[in-house]
């Protein structure tokens, strides 16, 4: 399993992290969008190491064109020397509409539409493919040798989207290259819905698994003490929480047998009592999202729960001690 | 609010020095390149600019987020959204325009213009200022608040032959700018606006060599500042240094040595 870290936006201290990230041994380095720009680190994090794969999880797909998105990442892969993927998420509708003020349509057909145009647009600059894509969101058919990048060695970057629903998890397995699965899932669900959701989509697309990268972060709660293991629990069951509070992933709840929680939690959320939220979460439903435990054995368990579909993951250890994390790190890359 | 995101984050991390210079393009590259939508284009852009003003407000100043234009809503902002490293706050907004609807909101919304490289003299002093002075007016600035900057066309040699050479390249990139419909009334602001069609005409047959020869000396010098290159500078200050803040004029070709003399002369006052 490929191990991958998160990295802050702070852009100062991005240089030295990186660096860092790459020594302690990860695979990957990731950005998330959510106060600030997800691309601007990568391209720092790019001058900066040398192997790390840069990944988004994720940028918000529709909040941006596709040619943006086209030219941001043909900019970010030909810059890092092909370690770049696209990671895309789709947000939900009024995040869409009253945050960004773009268009939301049929989201796991957009999506899909989305990530079409920007093959489309690649093909266009890589191989001299004519622009010609008339979809339902998208329409691109003008590009001049002016607009066409000429720094084209390292080709289109690899696209992974983030999914919950079974249409969107169709969607990736059929035009993506991998997928993120939520942190918000239980092995229940993954097993019953995104797994099976996956295989429709690969074979759509006659590709097989093997062509395909599954990321998952599971929840993780440790710590090297008493006070360190309770905190990262508190926080997992307020993040766990605030997931639960979002009525699109109440299936996820459904396949725990946990679906009324959903409606007080939304309800709650409105009333912004974040804190409270996180009481209502057993422990028995904090251990279907995740493992927990002491660190020796934290890889263990993400290896015998997830190791059979997990390709790579960016699950964060909150144990303070840099050694414990590292072994943690290490078990996990060669299981 | 993704060019609000990306301007609040290069303004923090260069601590203010960055300036969000922004063009609408034309209808044909949003619609059919970026497969964005188009409409009013002064109209949409001063809307535009407003909306990320509302978003730093909201970011800087707490102020909450209740954008309803008639091109963007901009009605939801949480804390997991909001960016904390405000201290250097929104970065300065420049717009670029030609025509006087689209200089007008630049002077009333923006806090700078970058004048096309494709203008006169004339049209800067009859045209452009006006419609600045208009956009300051209705937004109660003063012409010290603002920041405007034009290129200018440099056309320059270290001898007779690299000037022959430099003017020929001048005039077919004149000529290339001319032959766009939108920018006749520039020509027309020098009495040469016939010339328009005819370069429209040329341009569509490929005949770009031919399209400079449309170029007259006179043309030329409306447009550029000519000569050696020790000459520019005290030209380009002659002409428009009572109008102009900043210039990102061209002389690229010239050695290291002139071009740092030419920055110098500018620079200093």
């Amino acid at each position: 399993m490929k191990v991958d870290a998160g990295i802050g936006n702070d852009l100062h201290k991005i240089p030295a992290t990186a660096r860092e990230l790459e020594t302690f041994g990860y695979d990957g380095i990731r950005t998330a969008e959510m106060n600030h720009d997800p691309f601007f680190p990568l391209m720092l994090a790019a001058e900066h190491t040398e192997k790390v794969d840069l990944i988004t999880g994720i940028a918000v797909a529709f909040a941006r064109s596709p040619m943006i998105l086209a030219n941001i990442s043909h900019d970010l892969n030909a810059f890092s020397k092909g370690r770049f993927t696209l990671g895309l998420g789709s947000q939900i509708k009024p995040h869409i509409t009253k945050r960004f003020s773009m268009q939301w349509g049929a989201p796991a057909a957009q999506m899909r539409e989305l990530v079409l145009a920007m093959r489309a647009i690649w093909a266009n600059w890589y191989s001299g493919a004519p622009l010609q894509f008339v979809g339902k969101f998208y329409t691109h058919t003008l590009m001049t040798p002016a607009f066409t990048p000429e720094n084209t060695s390292y080709g289109a970057p690899k696209v992974v989207l983030a999914a919950v629903g079974t249409h969107m998890t169709e969607v990736a397995g059929e035009v993506a290259d991998g997928m993120i699965i939520h942190p918000f899932s239980n092995l229940s669900y993954i097993e019953s819905v995104t797994l099976p959701a996956i295989e429709r989509g690969l074979a759509k697309a006659g590709k097989t698994r093997d062509q395909f990268e599954i990321s998952y972060s599971c929840f993780v709660v440790t710590g090297r003490d008493e006070a360190e293991f309770e905190a990262s629990k508190k926080a997992a069951k307020e993040r766990i929480a605030f997931y639960g509070s979002t009525p699109a992933y109440k299936g996820v709840l459904d396949a725990i047998g946990a679906g009324d929680l959903q409606g007080t939690l939304n309800q709650m959320s409105k009333q912004a009592r974040w804190q409270e939220m996180g009481t209502l979460i057993g422990d028995d439903l904090l251990n279907a999202f995740g493992v927990m435990g002491e660190p020796k054995d934290i890889a263990p368990q993400m290896l015998a729960r997830y190791g059979k579909f997990v390709d790579r993951t960016s699950a964060s250890f909150p144990v303070s001690d840099a050694d414990e994390r590292r072994k943690i790190i290490a078990t996990l890359r060669a299981g | 609010m993704v060019l609000a995101n990306i301007g609040h984050d290069l303004n923090a991390a260069s601590k203010g020095r960055f300036v969000l210079g922004i063009g609408s393009q034309i209808r044909a590259h949003i619609t059919k390149r970026f497969s964005m939508p188009w409409s009013d284009p002064a109209m949409r852009m001063r809307e535009y600019i407003l909306a990320m003003r509302a978003i730093w407000a909201c970011w800087h100043k707490g102020e909450p987020l209740a954008f309803t234009g008639k091109y963007y809503t901009h009605a939801l902002m949480t804390p997991f959204f909001t960016p904390t490293n405000n201290e250097y706050g929104a970065p300065r907004v420049f717009l670029a325009a030609v025509g006087p609807m689209m200089t007008e909101v630049a002077g009333e919304v923006a806090d700078g213009v970058i004048i096309h490289a494709f203008s006169t003299e004339k049209y800067l002093r009859e045209t452009t200022l006006p419609a600045l002075e208009r956009g300051f007016a209705k937004a109660g600035k003063s012409r010290k608040d603002f920041e405007i900057s034009y290129p200018v066309f440099v056309c320059t040699g270290r001898d007779e032959k690299e000037l022959e050479a430099a003017k020929i390249a001048t005039k077919k990139q004149i000529a290339f700018y001319g032959s766009t419909p939108a920018y006749k009334p520039v020509l027309d602001s020098i009495g040469v606006g016939e010339a328009q069609p005819e370069l429209n005409k040329l341009s569509k047959q490929g005949r770009w060599d031919e399209m400079g020869h449309v170029i007259t000396d006179d043309i030329m010098h409306a447009f550029a500042v000519v000569g050696e290159p020790a000459s520019i500078a005290g030209q380009i200050k002659s002409r428009y240094g009572d109008v102009i803040d900043r210039t990102s004029a061209a002389y690229a070709s010239l050695p290291v040595e002139d071009r740092r003399k030419m920055i110098a002369a500018l620079t200093a006052a």
